[in-house]
């Protein structure tokens, strides 16, 4: 259990006024353009074409990939940041990783550069390079590519590629984890290295080899391989330092320089010294995981608890200051902004705005289940507080029997600062979920966040959150057309579960529904079930293995299964307005017998046009989530009920089941647009509700609605949710303890998570109309943070019309009515 | 290149019909710049050195049939169904098929809902093309 030292947990004497490096290199940050970085494709395509061999196997292979390309990289001081090492050569990055994702760039390399919405700079001759020499290579070869052609082009393929039903992707599935870092820091990636040759050698002394032995051989070879990329990339940052310290005549920059020559010739190799040598380690730890993973949500974990030892120890002595001690970590938070994701213009639509989400989680409870909130995690949220930054993710850990009022108070206090961070996550909740996935009680009290919102036990469980994210509004749309849906015409998609104008009860539509969205999961599970068998083949991760618990004692990587724990999450969009509509056919249809299933099919297939009554009965007159009524207490319960068991039921690849989740990131805009009228009176082609948030302007009381969100069973949710609220403004401290005790209240009732954008209706449409004037506004979407200019126009909507208390009354405040319109129903 | 009139000729009508209302004809249009720039341009040549692929492009109502397959360092057009294509494109009209691959503000998720554009095979042969066709786009315009 840890001490609170500090005389004043808000830290308000350090702002950016008297922490002037972190205010320049925050400045800079929010004035970059981002710029594609080739270096690692071409580094790592060079060496799969012609520096390796086909014949070895791939887990050697690509780690002499990853290993070539670290060993090549360039060192980079583009600053006067104190942590050495960059993500890309560019000052803010897109790194290209043609494996995955990369290619989708390919028509735009002549006008990403210029492009209205969030350009991405490239150089013509490297638009070039990628053009000729390695988009070619990978044509055949990327995971789609591959799954594709060796499971003959399956029907979850063909599914998935309409992009309406569900999203597969083993892209993000790879990256979102929490790695160990804990090992790294305190022995040194050589121990890890000599580990590993330490297993290879007593597999080879056994002479005859299984196949067995020769995976497992092949896999501590890579981990060495893959490893030594990350020393020596270290060891030419420090030559690289030194060198430029030489010819340095500012003593400021030259005595930086020197400092972290001498960091980089100690860390990762060697176990870390100092806070500042321990920072730096973790920083270069992720550099090198996106050496080999591509930059999407990989999560550094619980940084206060494993950063804790060394910031005592250093202040104990007295070669680290508090200033010194918030000036590397806003350091750090900063450094975790140099790279963002290669975005082709396309998706804007449905993922705008998104940075790289390298979550962070503070807080909580320790492994024997005493507080574990310390004096680095109120430095941590003080950095948060003062840069404002959309990355990292940071989320804070609460247990209301452990931590102190005063901790959850200081939190509020940030989220009404910024307006937006951090995320609150339920301790007592969170724990039972992930033990009731069997995570030992120790190892799920250690659990942090990955991404957007999901649990982990760190560095312990290879969850893949973000394997699915299915549309659960097509499923909807196939029940209620026989198994088509208006976006793909008269094409019969799924089966064929009956013209729900002749159902004569509720029960018979849900079942038809269920089916439907059983068919849909079906379909996402195997072509993700394909994909993983794909990934397995041709990109295995050694580096990222190595930094866990269970693939150095396996001798197993990651992707094979290596973890102590495995998952595979699925993530769900348009779960309110399901749920509403559930709600809306139940009683417009079954209970009151106010109009006929056929009456509402012919409304929706309108739009509702000409049919006033029936709209305004199924917008005011039926139940909606997020209030008291059971109906819709009762359809939310079995909604989630039905996705928990369908979905636990699958054992994936790696031995662990699938996980259900929901949170949308800005999907919920763009597929949205995709969607007809739905029963509920949102009209065709308008937003859905955000993560597990009720829709917009339907749920009128505070309490109703936090009461109705935390009684869903979130053991049902291990994958974890996004519950998004909105207060127009928190004015005083008696706004500040409302707030504040609201969050307890709602954790009390059960509730998992929840985000908050403190910006009433009125700021966020002026956002909208004058982005000049905002120019860094943080908004929380649905799991992550974005600067609201960033987004599209849809997600700004969404986020405009969501629904906004206020914290005095605890009712929603009326939405302005010249701004109507933009509401889903208008 | 500049100077030559077949390729001034052919510029001329993709111009036109980049430009026009229904662009009916734009994938004929296209495939037939394609071929002369390729023809007579070394550096566009190089998007096609050593490069294989077998592309299908049918109109919804199949009143279009056309395949592009590039091979030995050439571009050959017919107006036929090939088999085992990496990629077919079945599009709504001319122009749907235009907007698609040239608009500089691709509205994907409103193709969709219009069902505009399918496709069918491996999409990275579609990007290869799109980001041709881009550059004919490009060239035509004089941005590069």
């Amino acid at each position: 259990m840890a001490t609170i030292t500090l005389p004043d947990i808000s830290l308000a004497e350090y702002g950016l006024e008297n922490l002037p490096l972190l205010k320049k290199l925050r400045d800079r940050n929010f004035a970059a353009q981002a710029e594609v970085c080739i270096e690692r494709a071409r580094h790592v395509t060079r060496y799969l074409e012609k520096e390796s061999s086909s014949d070895d196997p791939m887990e050697i292979r690509y780690a002499g990939a990853v290993n070539s390309f670290l060993t090549n990289k360039e060192a980079f001081f583009f600053d006067d940041n104190v942590l050495a090492g960059t993500t890309t050569s560019k000052y803010y990055g897109a790194p290209v990783y043609p494996e995955l994702t990369g290619l989708t760039i390919w028509p735009e390399l002549d006008t990403m550069s210029s492009r209205e919405k969030n350009p991405q700079k490239i150089s013509p001759q490297e638009a070039e390079e990628l053009n000729l020499e390695i988009f070619p290579y990978w044509m055949e070869r990327n995971i789609l590519e591959r799954t594709r052609t060796e499971f003959d082009n399956p029907p979850g393929m063909k599914l998935f590629e309409r992009i309406v039903f569900f999203i597969a992707s083993k892209a993000g599935t790879i990256s979102h984890t929490v790695p160990c870092y804990r090992l790294a820091l305190e022995k040194g990636v050589e121990f890890i290295i000599s580990e590993a040759a330490r297993h290879a050698g007593e597999i080879q002394a056994k002479g005859n080899l299984t196949v067995d032995d020769t995976a497992q051989l092949s896999f501590y070879q890579a981990v060495q391989t893959a490893l030594k990329g990350i020393v020596a990339y270290a060891g030419n940052l420090s030559k690289k330092a030194r060198e430029l310290a030489q010819n340095e005549q500012d003593p400021d920059r030259r005595r930086n320089l020197l400092a972290m020559a001498e960091v980089c010739a100690q860390v990762p190799a060697k176990p870390a010294r100092t806070f500042r040598e321990a920072v730096n380690a973790i920083w270069l730890l992720q550099v090198g995981i996106h050496a080999e993973n591509i930059n999407m949500a990989i999560s550094p974990g619980r940084l206060d608890q494993i950063l804790y030892p060394y910031y005592l120890q250093d202040l104990a002595n007295g070669s680290l200051s508090l200033k010194d001690a918030l000036e590397v970590i806003g350091c750090l938070w900063l450094k975790l902004n140099d790279n963002t994701n290669l975005v082709p213009e396309t998706a804007e639509e449905l993922f705008g705005g998104a940075g790289t989400v390298p979550a962070v989680t503070v807080g909580g409870i320790d492994g024997n289940g005493e507080d574990a909130v310390n004096d680095l995690t109120y430095l941590m949220l003080k950095v948060t507080e003062l840069l404002r930054l959309r990355d990292p993710s940071v989320n804070a850990r609460y247990h209301y029997e452990k931590n102190s009022a005063a901790y959850r108070d200081r939190v509020a206090e940030v989220v009404a600062s910024t307006k937006a961070v951090p995320a609150f996550y339920n301790d007592v909740v969170a724990i039972r979920t992930l033990e009731n996935q069997g995570i030992s009680t120790d190892h799920a009290r250690d659990y942090a966040i990955i991404g957007c919102v999901e649990l982990s036990a760190s560095g312990r469980s290879y969850d893949a959150s973000s394997s699915i994210m299915l549309n659960m509004v097509s499923a909807l749309e196939l029940a209620l057309y026989n198994g088509k849906r208006p976006v793909t015409g008269d094409e019969q998609i799924g089966p064929e579960t009956g013209d729900p104008a002749t159902f004569t009860s509720f029960a018979q539509f849900w079942e038809a529904f269920k089916t439907q969205l059983g068919w849909v999961i079906e379909h996402a599970v195997q072509l993700n079930e394909m994909m993983g068998r794909i990934h397995q083949e041709s990109l295995p991760t050694p580096l990222l293995s190595a930094l866990f618990e269970g693939p150095m004692d396996k001798g197993k990587d990651l992707i094979f299964g290596g973890a102590l724990y495995n998952s595979s999450g699925a993530t769900h969009i348009g779960f309110a307005d399901t749920v509403d509509s559930l709600n809306a056919i139940e009683k417009a249809v079954f209970i009151d017998k106010k109009y006929t299933f056929a009456q509402i099919l012919q409304a929706l297939k309108g739009d509702f046009s000409g049919d006033d009554p029936l709209h305004l009965y199924l917008l005011n007159k039926t139940p909606k989530y997020g209030t008291d009524a059971p109906i819709a207490r009762k359809n939310a319960r079995n909604l989630i009920q039905f996705l928990y068991e369908t979905y636990q039921s699958h054992v994936n690849y790696r031995g662990g089941r699938y996980r259900p989740a929901y949170w949308t990131m800005t999907n919920h805009a763009g597929q949205g647009k995709l969607a007809g009228a739905l029963p509920n009176g949102r009209k065709a082609n308008r937003l859905l509700a955000s993560g597990i948030t009720p829709v917009s302007q339907a749920a009128g009381d505070l309490a109703a609605c936090l009461n109705a969100v935390g009684e869903i069973n979130p053991l049902h949710i291990p994958g974890g949710e996004a519950f998004n609220l909105k207060y127009p403004a928190i004015e005083n401290p008696d706004d500040l303890q409302k707030f504040s005790q609201a969050i307890e209240a709602y954790f009390r009732c059960g509730g998992l998570h929840i985000q908050f954008n403190i910006l009433s209706y009125e700021t966020l449409m002026d956002a909208k109309q004058h982005p000049e004037n905002y120019p860094h506004l943080l908004v929380r979407v649905s799991g992550y943070s974005a600067y609201f200019k960033d987004l599209n126009d849809a997600m700004k909507e969404e986020i405009i019309t969501r629904t906004a208390y206020d914290i005095r009354s605890g009712k929603a405040v009326p939405f302005p009515d010249a701004e109507r319109s933009m509401l889903p129903f208008e | 290149m500049s100077d030559n009139f077949i390729f001034e000729k052919v510029l001329k009508r993709f111009i036109d019909c980049m430009e026009s209302e229904l662009a009916e004809d734009f994938l004929k249009i296209l495939l037939e710049l394609m071929g002369v720039v390729l023809f007579l341009d070394s550096d566009y040549r190089k998007n096609i050195i050593g490069f294989k692929g077998r592309y299908q492009f049918r109109s919804s109502d199949d009143a279009i049939t056309v395949a592009a397959v590039f091979d030995n360092d050439e571009l050959c057009v017919n107006e036929e169904v090939i088999e085992k294509p990496n990629i077919a494109v079945t599009f709504k009209d001319g122009k749907a098929l235009m907007n698609y691959l040239l608009s500089p503000k691709p509205d994907v998720l409103g193709s969709m809902l219009r069902q505009e554009v399918r496709l069918e095979g491996n999409l990275n042969y579609l990007y290869r093309f799109a980001y041709m066709a881009k550059r004919l786009q490009l060239m035509a315009t004089g941005a590069v």
